[in-house]
């Protein structure tokens, strides 16, 4: 049962910063509610003023600029998903996106909120984390700006501090001959991740040589995080089977999954080593492509 | 507190007091008195609920009522004009799409949104289309075949 | 050409239009003037006594108008075996004890539901936890908790089916293999949660709304609970959410509604949340399987003895006839000369296990055809010559037990043998398995020792010619009211269109013991085709006085065309003559009666329908993840009547079985059941359903009405046992234990790895 509370529809950031400010912590941001209604019907939040900002238009937004894309916090899935730019420039998220929950929910919910929530098994954040983006906030005191990987602290704990709301998510241009995928294990097409893998690799210029790599893992640790360790038995290197197999077994140690209902510790374990391999030489055949 | 709520279901006009807690769900059925929408879950999961909100298929058990403020809803019951069925809820009839019925009012929701939005989707865009909406009695594809039904046009006359 | 004129036509539901325009009202929808809303408190423990319960600040909360706990009921215990008081053994609300984490204690009426809700939290339970047991295979050690007071080794209930001399019969095997498999449980998923409305009036009457299977079984129990005469209840039966074998016990929101509303006499609405329905309704019963068969070199089976331990959780409820009739499938469908079943049922501290759409068949099944397939690999034999070489043929007796007269499984073992070799050679990682089927159309048992005949009709035609079926069947959307109003229409010559039909209104219409054990079809056909014929016999009867023909001439209506069946031209309008037999019977409308209740027909069922089905799987060997690529099944059911329907209820059942093969699963940790949402209990959904294909073949059952038999239940046995199966083709590794998760798999073919590499050393 979702209990009692006053709701206030500001139409601007700086209102909605303002009325953040001013009720504090009884106070609880909503965007399209996808998740936190389920929360608060569990009676898991229960916040006494609800500052819903899905109806903020100049946080819905997607922007192509110079050095790369913009996407304010309230833009929803559904929106990302049939951007004509993002789909041209950077198909990864389309991916994502179309596998992400059902268009329902795509229609509503928000990538802000998506990240806010801080669930591990979350599909955008290893995307994001693979294409090297950068988070906005901003607050009563100003604007902060941090790469997405260190923003997920724990299980659904965000690096917000008070007052503070998510403005926008920041991709770069990805340098030339550079690819990246995602995929995402489960058993249901459309369910949360068991394990996810995004990979992102740049070629170096004719040689064939893996001048970089982003892998990020969903699923497999408290929050979405980089396989740093598998990145660097790539990086700069000729790839070969051994050594994407190498990367897979590195990765796996650099995990920290859970045992529950969807998979065991070990499973998910089995997951990435198979699963960072097989997408990183796909985002390798790719960016040969490219 | 309440607060108001103006929008619009089926094209008619509402202007209601609400409080903020209460989800677009509840508003419609217990409020405007639209029993056609079903809940099947109240967490997001299982798409009985389903409506189009501004065109767009949404659930409506995880919509607060207040975001649809100013918005127009269509439910079920805004499918058929006069005694006239929509093209898929023909459809449906003829291809068995429905058992229990439980599910139907959503089913129908979603796949009306998503040929409102893809006139000519293919089969996997369909499924997708319908993904976010359990059948226990179906199997679904019935619904699938349905819909590529009026795809084709099998029910032009029927607009 | 079909020589019927409604039966086997493509036609939508009677029920259709309103199921697609929202206007189709069911018991979820059902608002009443002065309506209360009802909620249920329930137990957090698996297993303790109830010392004290304290409702006062529940009772002071504003807007609460009554809180009941067990003291405010009679404390009778109930139970759908009512023809064995021991095994009525639960009290809904209970009194002194818990034995489940859902087990309701308390109910609270109030003016919306959060307030209801609300009031919960303030009832105090003091509770006595005790130790608690739910494993069946540690419920019946020595020194358990005893769950039911007296119940020794907390057994429940046993069963033995035994035929010929088995052990001396697997002396004479060349080959014999034992084996153990676990099923698991699986929840029946309703999309209408288990919801009641019930209201008293200041009469002592009691008048309720309920989704369910059988509205005479929730009267019938009403009355036992409520201590009432069943004259004065009635149970209505809207539009059904669902039921799959979950709705024909009195539940806990049925229960406890009526016990508030007695109490104020107002009317009490009662939905159960999602969760409640996860945890505190019944499910599927999880079973231990040891098996083991015998065989000549040549592939005939010689015998087959089964023994079974299934996880009954806190009560009885269905799971007396689960266990029956698991233990009699396990024999399906094939002619073993030797049988011997010995099933034992176990308390746990668990919630209820009970009836789901198969019935105990899915297990039997599963296990069965998978051990087939075991088999059929050590003698070298094909999967489905070894099911033809034992398959049953018509007219076949299951000694002492039952007697099958039609069954087209060997057509069908003939039409999937020529799909799969249509197949050709499958890519890598591919396999297709098969798993071999048969189902009851109703069952025979009388348990709940009604009095009334099994199914029974009433059907009247009015002054317009147009036909009124009074039928106590229920529709839960299997389309029991389509089929019933073919059979009239079929049977009284008239259109579909001509005929309407009540059901399941215990006020209105004669008992029929409900949609349960693929009953409808066959026992309420049968109830409504003679009601049918008994309206014609007198319509005939009239037209040959009136058209004055030679008596050498026999009558028949077709098409509203009353006529002579070697003269088809010479006839009467069937409206006139409607008209006129009204008028000769001095005013009163044309009536005819019908029942049906099965005689000399074995113990078990009147008829039995049977299949055969292919399922395709692709095995992802890494992962150990494999997706359903087609599922095809043959499949006989006598004469179909709504080829629609057919079509509905198998694709409906492979989701279903599909997901008990796949996915779906309910893991629990000390009696918690841990996935009680939609959102984690895994349920086949459009992207992953498969392609689904149907061979129909044709049978004839004389039993039925036209020749029809089941099918609705059926067809959810072969599922798992196909997918097992397959996988095995696919990449070799057999997994014993439902649901067969791509985990396991990866487990599996890692295991044989290790002892491939191990025999190469
Ligand atoms: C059935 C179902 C299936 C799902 N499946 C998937 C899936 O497969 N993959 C996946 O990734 N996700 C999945 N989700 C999660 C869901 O899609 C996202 O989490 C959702 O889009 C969140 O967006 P929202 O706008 O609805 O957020 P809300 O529910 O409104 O908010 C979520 C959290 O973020 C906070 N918040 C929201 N916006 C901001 C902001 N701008 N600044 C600061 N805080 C903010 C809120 O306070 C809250 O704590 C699923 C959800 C459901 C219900
Ligand atoms: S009731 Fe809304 S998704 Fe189930
Ligand atoms: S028709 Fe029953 S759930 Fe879809």
């Amino acid at each position: 049962m979702i209990k009692d509370f006053e709701h206030f529809a500001p139409k601007t950031l700086k209102e909605a910063l303002a009325l953040l400010a001013k009720y504090g912590d009884d106070c609880k941001v909503i965007c399209g509610g996808q998740s936190l209604l389920i929360l608060m019907r569990q009676g898991l939040v229960a916040p006494k003023y609800m500052v819903d900002i899905k109806g903020i238009s100049e946080l819905n937004y997607i922007k192509d600029e110079k050095d790369g894309l913009k996407i304010g916090a309230t833009t929803t899935h559904r929106a990302i998903e049939k951007s004509p730019v993002i789909k041209k420039k950077y198909p990864v998220l389309v991916e994502m996106e179309t596998r992400l929950a059902s268009i329902q929910t795509r229609n509503w919910g928000t990538i802000g909120g998506n990240i806010c929530h801080g669930d591990p098994a979350g599909d955008p954040v290893p995307v994001l984390i693979a294409l090297n983006a950068t988070l906005t906030v901003a607050g009563a005191k100003g604007k902060r700006s941090m790469p997405v990987e260190n923003f997920s602290l724990d299980y659904f704990e965000v690096d917000l501090k008070d007052g503070e709301l998510l403005t926008e998510i920041q991709i770069p241009v990805p340098p030339p001959r550079t690819s990246t995928v995602y995929t995402k294990f489960n058993i249901i097409e459309s369910d949360l991740a068991t394990v996810s893998v995004a990979a992102s690799v740049t070629l170096g210029s004719g040689d064939g040589v893996c001048q970089n790599v982003r892998i990020a893992l969903g699923a497999a640790a408290p929050m979405a995080i980089r396989a740093k360790k598998a990145e660097k038995v790539l990086k700069g290197k000729k790839i070969t089977e051994a050594l994407l197999s190498e990367a897979g077994e590195v990765a796996a140690t650099e995990t920290e999954p859970i045992s529950d209902i969807a998979a065991s510790e070990e499973y998910r374990r089995e997951l990435v080593k198979v699963l960072v391999p097989r997408m990183t030489k796909e985002a390798l055949a790719r960016a040969k492509k490219a | 507190m309440k607060k108001e709520l103006k929008f619009k279901v089926n094209g008619q006009p509402y202007d209601i007091f609400v409080e903020p807690k209460k989800l677009l769900v509840e508003v419609l059925r217990d409020l405007v008195g639209l029993t056609g929408t079903k809940r099947g879950c109240n967490s997001s999961s299982c798409g009985a609920c389903t409506v189009m909100l501004n065109g767009m298929a949404v659930k409506s058990c995880s919509v607060l009522a207040l975001q649809a403020n100013g918005a127009e809803v269509v439910t079920v019951e805004g499918l058929a004009t006069g005694n006239k069925l929509s093209p898929l809820q023909k459809a449906f009839l003829d291809h068995g799409a429905y058992q229990c019925g439980f599910c139907t009012p959503g089913m129908l929701m979603s796949s009306t949104a998503l040929l409102a939005e893809n006139p000519k989707p293919t089969k996997q865009q369909m499924k997708e289309g319908i993904d976010g909406n359990i059948c226990r009695c179906t199997g679904y594809n019935s619904i699938i075949r349905a819909v590529t039904a009026v795809v084709k046009g099998e029910y032009k006359e029927a607009k | 050409m079909s020589e019927y004129s409604v039966i086997g036509k493509r036609v939508h539901n009677v029920d259709g239009t309103e199921k697609v325009t929202g206007s189709a009202k069911y018991t979820f929808d059902v608002v009443m003037p002065n309506m209360l809303y009802g909620k249920i408190l329930r137990s957090p423990y698996p297993h303790a006594n109830i010392l004290k319960i304290d409702t006062r600040r529940a009772k002071r909360l504003v807007g609460v108008k009554a809180v009941v706990t067990g003291k405010d009921t009679l404390g009778r215990k109930q139970g759908i075996w009512r023809r064995f008081p021991e095994l009525c053994d639960e009290e809904i609300l209970c009194r002194a004890k818990v034995r489940y984490i859902g087990d309701a204690v308390a109910a609270v009426a109030a003016i919306d539901e959060d307030t209801a809700e609300e009031a919960l939290d303030l009832i105090d339970v003091e509770y006595e936890p005790l130790p608690a047991v739910f494993d069946p295979m540690d419920a019946i050690k020595e020194g358990a908790p005893q769950i039911h007071e007296g119940v020794e080794l907390n057994i429940n209930i046993n069963r033995h089916i035994e035929w010929g001399d088995v052990d001396e019969a697997f002396e004479k095997c060349d080959h014999i293999r034992e084996d153990k498999f676990k099923c698991s449980s699986q929840a029946h998923v309703c999309m209408e949660t288990h919801d009641a409305v019930a209201s008293f009036g200041h009469n002592g009457k009691l008048e309720a709304w309920t989704s369910s299977q059988s509205s005479y079984y929730i009267q019938r129990l009403y009355a036992d609970m409520l201590d009432m005469n069943e004259s004065d209840i009635r149970v209505h039966n809207r539009h059904t959410g669902g039921g799959f074998g979950s709705k024909f016990e009195l539940d806990s929101a049925q229960f406890c509604a009526a016990i508030l509303s007695q109490k104020l006499c107002r009317p009490v609405k009662i939905v159960l949340t999602r969760e409640e329905e996860f945890t505190a309704t019944k499910r599927r019963t999880p079973m231990y399987y040891f098996l083991k068969l015998g065989a000549k070199k040549d592939g005939t089976m010689l015998a087959k003895e089964v023994r079974v331990i299934t996880e009954g959780g806190a009560y009885t409820a269905m799971g007396a006839t689960a266990l029956y009739l698991t233990g009699f499938f396990s024999s399906f469908p094939y002619k073993y000369p030797n049988y011997r079943y010995d099933g034992y049922r176990v308390y746990t501290n668990t919630a209820t296990t009970s009836a789901m759409r198969g019935f105990g068949a899915p297990q039997s099944t599963f296990v069965g055809e998978s051990q087939l397939d075991m088999m059929a690999d050590d003698l070298g034999i094909d999967p489905v010559e070894l099911r033809r070489k034992n398959g049953m043929t018509p007219n076949y007796e299951v000694p002492g037990q039952a007697f099958i007269q039609s069954c087209g499984l060997h057509q069908c073992l003939d039409k999937i043998e020529e799909h799969i070799k249509k197949q050709g050679k499958l890519p890598p990682n591919h396999g297709i398995g098969v798993s071999a089927y048969g189902f009851m159309s109703g069952g025979i048992f009388n348990w709940f020792n009604t009095p009334y005949a099994f199914s029974a009709a009433l059907v009247r035609i009015n002054i317009d010619g147009k036909v009124d079926v009074y039928t106590g069947a229920c529709d839960m959307g299997q389309g029991s009211n389509t089929t019933l109003s073919m059979i009239c229409a079929e049977e009284l010559g008239v259109r579909l269109e001509d005929v309407r039909i009540f059901s399941g209104d215990t006020g209105i219409c004669p008992p029929d013991l409900g949609a349960w054990g693929s009953r409808q079809t066959l026992m309420s056909g049968n109830a409504v085709k003679r009601a049918a014929a008994e309206c014609k016999q007198q319509l005939i009867e009239f037209a040959a006085a009136k058209m004055g023909a030679n008596i050498v001439y026999d009558l028949d209506i077709k098409d509203r065309w009353v006529h002579l069946v070697d003269r088809p031209e010479r006839g009467v309008s069937y409206f006139d003559i409607v008209k006129e037999t009204i008028r000769g019977k001095d005013g009163v409308a044309i009536m005819g009666r019908g029942h049906y209740t099965p005689h000399r027909k074995g113990m078990i069922s009147p008829a039995y329908s049977f299949g055969v089905q292919a399922a395709e799987v692709e095995v992802d060997p890494e992962t150990g993840r494999y997706k359903l690529v087609n599922v095809t099944t043959a499949h006989e059911s006598g004469t179909v009547i709504n080829p629609l329907g057919i079509e509905g209820q198998l694709e409906g059942a492979i989701m279903m079985a599909g997901g008990y093969g796949f996915c779906e699963d309910q893991p629990m940790d000390e009696g918690k059941i841990l996935n009680p949402s939609i959102a984690d209990y895994k349920l086949i959904r459009s992207l992953d359903m498969p392609e689904t294909d149907i061979l129909e073949i044709d049978t004839y059952e004389p039993e039925g009405p036209f020749g029809a038999k089941e099918a609705g239940e059926g067809l959810t046995n072969p599922t798992a046992g196909a997918i097992g199966n397959a996988v095995y083709k696919a990449v070799g590794v057999r997994i014993y234990d439902l649901p067969i998760t791509p985990e396991k798999v990866l487990k599996a073919l890692k295991e044989k790895e290790k002892q491939t590499k191990k025999a190469k050393k």
